[in-house]
């Protein structure tokens, strides 16, 4: 029961990933690699929240999977790697906080009584901070490799040699 | 055609401010924009330096040889995501130095991509609509949810197109993009038609989240763009706030 849930979730954040490439206007060759690597950066936070950590760290986790994967994709499909990170990242932005937060301000603004106010306040300052470093643990992530291979165009830095092989023999056989 | 020397360092200077406005206007971060204008340039045999900013671009090219320089402005216009122009652009650079592309066939190219359609409206507004069903079904929605959304999300995106097309402030379209999404599926929890309609009510207008400037954002910080990163985080806030009004509208007429 546990393993059709997580595939059904699986599908959803696909499909999210999906609909924001295609408002982006990707080229239509990069679409169906955005599908699962959206679905696999979302199903990786989703298993790190599961073992415990924090919604931060896990995002963390799901962008730094899609910045690596993008990188393979750039050279397998030939576009910049964040044409393909960002669109898959975009499940994973925190509008939930986001929405949460503007809502708090929008009710700070006409609260009076002083410990209900506190309390909104608390919440939606909260709420910001998350929104804020889950932001900036997506895009962390996303460049990780771009800051770890010293900022060289992707398309310089060579594929090591065993990922060489899986590609060519991919070549070979289609 | 042959050029001279000059004729030829005018035409390029035009073209590479066009690529770099181009990449500008549809959403590719300051590193991307100067590494592809520079590529380009070297490509051709000039070295050229590059300010960047939200809208305007500065370039100057020079050949070390005979010690030519030629300096241009350009304006970017209005800001439009579109990444198969970026990926289109990207490849052109590497063809430009891999097959030695003429300056008439970069233009040619570079006509080309502009010209390249987008996906149909109606298969666009479909599957951002399924992306926010699916992101309603992600938060805990159940199928009923997922459908409010579903419409909210596609008569928003459609309102959002028309008012893009007649030219409205842009902060002004997502204000009234998220108004009527929000009103749609405010609508739902005010008749109290599933058990949790504030589900729907959340998600409908996640189509409109700032994603792009707020990661180009962080990206250009954390190169060191520390402007171009302040630009684009502000107006990515700008954006959430318009989110914000439009749903504060909502609130406010169905007093959720």
């Amino acid at each position: 029961m546990e393993w059709i849930v997580f595939f059904e979730t699986w599908i959803w954040l696909g499909f999210a990933a999906t609909g924001f490439a295609i408002l982006f206007n990707v080229p239509p060759r990069t679409l169906w690699v955005i599908f699962i690597m959206g679905a696999l950066g979302g199903t990786v936070k989703l298993i790190c929240l599961k073992l415990g950590m924090n919604i931060i760290l896990s995002s963390l986790m799901g962008a730094l999977l899609i910045g690596f994967l993008s990188i393979r994709a750039a050279h397998l499909r030939h576009s910049p790697p964040f044409v393909f990170a960002i669109p898959a990242v975009i499940p994973m932005v925190p509008g939930a906080f986001t929405y949460r937060m503007m809502l708090g301000i929008i009710h700070l603004t006409g609260e009076n009584d002083h410990a209900v106010f506190l309390q909104l306040l608390q919440e939606t300052v909260d709420n910001g901070l998350k929104a804020f470093f889950v932001l900036s643990a997506l895009s962390l992530g996303v460049s990780a490799p771009m800051l770890l291979s010293r900022n060289k165009s992707i398309k310089e830095t060579k594929p090591n040699k065993f990922l060489n092989k899986l590609f060519d023999s991919k070549k070979a056989s289609d | 055609m042959v050029l001279s020397e000059k004729e030829k360092i005018n035409e390029l200077c035009k073209i590479l401010l066009e690529v770099g406005a181009l990449l500008m206007e549809t959403g590719a971060n300051t590193f991307r924009i100067r590494v592809t204008v520079m590529r380009i340039a070297s490509a051709f045999g000039y070295h050229a330096e590059l300010l960047i900013t939200h809208r305007a671009l500065m370039l100057t090219i020079n050949n070390e040889e005979s010690d030519l320089f030629f300096s241009r402005l350009m304006q970017t216009s209005a800001h439009r995501v579109n990444f198969k122009i970026v990926s289109g652009l990207s490849r052109m650079s590497w063809h430009i130095i891999e097959e030695k592309w003429d300056l008439e066939m970069v233009r040619h190219e570079i006509d080309r991509l502009k010209s390249v359609p987008h996906y149909p409206r109606i298969v666009t507004l479909l599957m951002v609509a399924l992306a926010g069903a699916s992101f309603c079904r992600i938060f805990g929605g159940e199928a009923i949810e997922m459908l409010i959304a579903f419409v909210a999300t596609f008569v928003g995106l459609f309102v959002r197109q028309e008012v893009t097309k007649r030219e409205f402030n842009p902060y002004l379209c997502i204000f009234l993009a998220a108004f009527v999404s929000a009103m749609i599926s405010g609508a739902a929890v005010n008749l109290h038609i599933s058990s949790n309609p504030e589900y729907a009510f959340a998600t409908s207008v996640l189509y409109l989240i700032p994603g792009i400037p707020l990661i180009n954002s962080l990206l250009d910080l954390l190169d060191g763009n520390i402007i171009n990163g302040v630009v684009r985080g502000l107006n990515g806030l700008i954006i959430a706030f318009s989110i914000a009004l439009g749903l504060l509208g909502a609130i406010l007429i169905y007093n959720i």
